[in-house]
């Protein structure tokens, strides 16, 4: 992302696979640590973390990023975000996406994660097609 | 004399599935190619939404 400063904009998209079964849980957990603040770092706590996904372990994460657990594990209990979890399938479902990841690269679809510099030559394809 | 017996013929029935099948086909490509509305959370995006290029990324954390 660096490197693209400025020109990139980066947005995830949840799609919790139903073969695994902790998926949803970890999906609304980052949620609530994006409304304390910290999605980003959880986000990357979860992908270095998987898939230990159990409610002690998604707590655990919180703590190690500094979120107050009281109120983040009020959140993951309450499911505070299953709606909008649930929203993203809607619309991954509605694009007919069954698999992750995928990507939308100014709304072009790519499926599964291309090597580095064959991504960076999608995105310098796109930026060089809004010039 | 016996009657050769003719080509089998397809009840309407059969007919009737089938063209089902083929408008359900139609209309599921029709939806698929149609626009989708993304949201968007701003917690979940990085970069300005003045981006020459936004990247979405639908992802499962395991």
């Amino acid at each position: 992302m660096k490197e693209y400063d400025g020109r990139v904009r980066l947005v995830f998209k949840d799609r919790p696979l139903a073969s695994h079964a902790l998926a949803r849980p970890a999906h609304e957990a980052a949620r609530c640590a994006g409304a304390l603040g910290k999605y980003w770092e959880y986000h990357d706590l979860l992908f270095e973390a998987q898939p230990a996904f159990a409610r002690a372990d998604l707590l655990a994460y919180a703590g190690e990023i500094g979120l107050d657990r009281a109120e983040f594990a009020r959140c993951l209990d309450e499911r505070r975000f299953a709606a909008e979890v649930e929203a993203d399938v809607g619309q991954a479902t509605a694009l007919g996406i069954l698999a992750t990841p995928t990507l939308l690269v100014n709304g072009h679809l790519i499926q599964g994660a291309p090597p580095l510099d064959t991504f960076r030559a999608i995105i310098e394809q796109a930026l060089r097609a809004r010039r | 004399m016996r009657r050769a017996p003719g080509p089998a013929r397809r009840s309407p029935r059969v007919y009737t599935i089938g063209l089902a099948s083929a408008l359900a086909l139609v209309l599921w490509a029709a939806a698929a190619a149609a626009q989708v509305q993304l949201t968007i959370t701003a917690s979940m995006a990085r970069g300005p939404a003045t981006a020459a290029v936004t990247i979405i990324e639908f992802s499962d954390y395991q």
